[in-house]
């Protein structure tokens, strides 16, 4: 029953759903680039457990501001180019007035 | 710190058994009714341990809570990744779930009467003082007005 409420929600799915996924997309593009498994990953960002990793991969959380320089230094990034990045996904007309609107 | 695994051979049955989800399902259903989650959905992380996410309303669709298993061990985060309870009884989880949500719902509530606190307050101090001085100088000029007329 719930499952069919889910089945019709799904149609609707919204940009911000859409673009979630394409960070996480992204997100395991460059752990795989950094060779790091999801478990690796999460041992280098301190977790006791790795799912978070994979909640933010599959698109159904983001990576805490607060953690944002964490995750970029243990997959190689540069923290400002990683945060811009993510703010494109998860904020996408904040980063278009603070780094698309020309003056 | 080292991220806790668990051996393959210790692993019940890849994916989510219908009776696991049914339970997490059902201790989020008086959230799901209300509209406070929209729906859910399952995953499973790159070793093929089974995740279960409760979503949150539009426009965002965040996850609220995320209901993972990991060998015998069931694991309840929220959407920022915060452990809120792990143990190998998934019936304990499912009521952990639902508290979880309900301690959401008393929070949103928490929130929404301090913000309008912080607005009246404002008010109070910032808009009042400029609605009383046009009141108080009509008081004093009203009566010089009417001895001109």
């Amino acid at each position: 029953m719930v499952g069919g409420a889910w089945m019709q929600f799904a149609k609707t799915a919204p940009q911000a759903k859409e673009l979630r996924r394409q960070a996480g997309t992204w997100l395991k593009e460059l752990r795989s680039r950094a060779g790091l498994s999801q478990i690796q990953l999460a041992e280098r960002l301190g977790l006791k457990y790795y799912t978070f990793v994979s909640q933010i991969e599959n698109g159904f959380g983001r990576v805490p501001t607060e953690s944002m320089e964490a995750w970029a230094l243990a997959l190689g990034v540069g923290p400002s180019e990683f945060a811009r990045r993510l703010l494109s996904y998860y904020d996408p007309e904040l980063h278009r007035l603070l780094f698309e609107v020309k003056q | 710190m080292t991220v806790m695994q668990f051996p393959r051979s210790k692993m019940p049955p890849h994916g989510w058994q219908a009776h696991e989800t049914q339970e997490i399902v059902r201790a989020c259903a008086e959230t799901l009714a209300s509209g406070k989650a929209s729906g859910w959905e399952i995953g499973e992380t790159e070793a093929g341990d089974p995740q279960l996410y409760l979503l949150g309303p539009a426009p965002d669709f965040d996850c609220i809570l995320c209901v993972s298993r990991l060998g015998g061990l069931y694991v309840l985060e929220d959407g920022s990744g915060r452990i809120l309870f792990e143990h190998p009884n998934l019936m304990l989880l499912a009521e952990q779930a639902s508290a979880a949500v309900r301690r959401r719902k008393a929070a949103m509530v928490a929130k929404l009467v301090l913000i309008w606190g912080a607005v009246r307050e404002t008010f109070e101090e910032k808009i009042e003082p400029f609605l009383a001085e046009p009141i108080e100088l009509v008081t004093h000029v009203a009566p010089q007005i009417a001895g001109f007329a």
